[in-house]
């Protein structure tokens, strides 16, 4: 991004990045630029506050009677799960430990969601509980289902612009840490010739030798961002070659870097 | 500290009454935001209910910053889930878990409410204002917000950025009468 022109059309991306109008795609290399660059970090939480405000524009009155119905409804849902234990908790914590969980995570959600409907409507409230019910089901499945699509995109956004985030800078861009997820948010990638790829490497923490991770092409901008799947929380160091495509068990070439993570 | 931040480490212990009086607080702009982008109440009923059941159950995705702009993005990435279901697939969305690390913008989200953020609005030109609620709103692209506007992709995107800037700054200065 050294073309100010470019530059500029990125920030640009930032807006529209801001405002949730990219396409996934696109979305992802934005935020690696964000990553990268400071001035578009600033750029983005300034806008996104817009972004955030604009919500307070659909605030309006909600009529009486659904607004009672509505809690009605969640209260109830609420009150039994609280009385039934530590469900709710059991799956915050998969939540927490393991990103990758996520839309295995709500399929079980949603089941639980149906039984505590259904010991609801043995209680009172019958008739409204089961057309919640029906609603309910639709929705959650529809949910589910698209959600093991996106979660994995989203998290991976979410987790590299985050302010928490810990950016270990390569001359490439960065090798980018939160919680126990970590990614490669890579730039200025050379095309490389037929047969070859690029190979992620993990050094685990005390470990002398590297495990070989995923290959991966950057794209026709030489931009690549990588999940590598691995616990960061046990990872000393992460390097990257350039390897026969398929990968190989050990790197073969110098590796383009090596960055402990530290 | 927020009380919104209280309350919601009041739910993370199961506390029903916080979570309550959050719902209470919340519950149309997330209704409100869901109804604009969905166009059925029933609908939109559905996806508050589940947003505030994420709030109950996942109190930990809200990682700080403003109450009011992860809760919103919630909605509107259910929202569009919804819209994906329906077979309308945008494939915009917003990262939901990001919270703000700049106190100014905090506290110009908590200070605000439907009356002045419609104001900002107003005061924006008709060309910028139209194509970021139709962003935001309709969850659609860039790419689509041309197309359905025939105006060219590079202008769409040169007016939302001015606009958003601008509708930032009138936030933090106050709306002129």
């Amino acid at each position: 991004m050294t073309d100010p022109g470019s530059r500029e059309e990125m920030l640009e991306l930032v807006a529209l990045y801001a405002l949730g109008v990219l396409p996934r795609d696109q979305a992802a290399l934005v935020a690696a630029f964000i990553a990268n660059d400071d001035g578009a970090r600033d750029e983005y939480r300034a806008l996104r506050a817009s972004a955030d405000a604009l919500a307070y524009s659909a605030d309006e009155p909600v009529d009486s009677t659904r607004s009672a119905r509505m809690k009605e409804r969640l209260m109830a849902r609420v009150s039994a799960e609280a009385a039934s234990g530590n469900g709710a908790i059991a799956r915050r914590r998969i939540g927490t430990n393991s990103g990758w969980l996520m839309g295995t995570g709500l399929a079980a959600a949603a089941a639980l969601i149906f039984s505590v409907v259904t010991v609801i409507q043995d209680v009172s409230l019958r008739s409204d509980l089961a057309q919640a019910q029906r609603r309910t089901a639709s929705l959650t499945t529809q949910l589910a289902d698209t959600e093991r699509v996106g979660q994995h995109d989203r998290q991976m956004v979410t987790d590299l612009v985050a302010p928490d985030a810990r950016r270990y800078d390569v001359a490439q861009g960065a090798v980018v840490v939160r919680g126990d997820r970590v990614y490669l948010a890579l730039s200025k990638l050379p095309a490389l010739p037929r047969g070859k790829v690029y190979q992620a490497w993990t050094l685990p923490k005390g470990a002398k030798t590297v495990q070989p991770s995923i290959t991966f092409p950057p794209n026709a901008d030489g931009i690549a961002v990588i999940a590598l799947p691995v616990d960061a929380t046990k990872l000393g160091a992460v390097a990257l070659s350039v390897e026969p495509d398929g990968g190989s068990k050990a790197p073969t070439t110098t590796p383009i870097f090596v960055r402990p993570l530290s | 500290m927020d009380p919104v931040v209280r309350l919601m480490e009041r739910v993370r212990a199961r506390d029903v009454a916080a979570f309550e009086s959050l719902y209470d607080s919340y519950h149309r702009l997330v209704f409100g935001i869901s109804l604009r982008m969905l166009g059925d109440p029933m609908v939109a009923e559905d996806v508050t209910q589940t947003v505030f059941m994420k709030v109950w159950t996942s109190p930990d995705a809200f990682r700080g910053g403003s109450f009011v702009a992860w809760v919103s993005r919630v909605a509107r990435n259910r929202a569009l889930d919804v819209l994906r279901a329906r077979g309308a697939r945008p494939e915009t969305e917003l990262p939901a878990d990001l919270p703000l690390d700049g106190a100014l913008d905090d506290e110009i989200l908590e200070r605000l409410d439907a009356e002045r953020v419609r104001d900002a609005l107003s005061t924006l030109p008709a060309e910028q204002r139209a194509p970021i609620e139709m962003g935001f709103f309709g969850g659609v692209t860039h790419q689509e917000i041309a197309r359905r506007t025939d105006t060219p992709l590079g202008t769409v995107k040169t007016r939302i950025r001015a606009g958003l800037r601008t509708l930032r700054n009138r936030l933090a200065e106050g709306v002129p009468k």
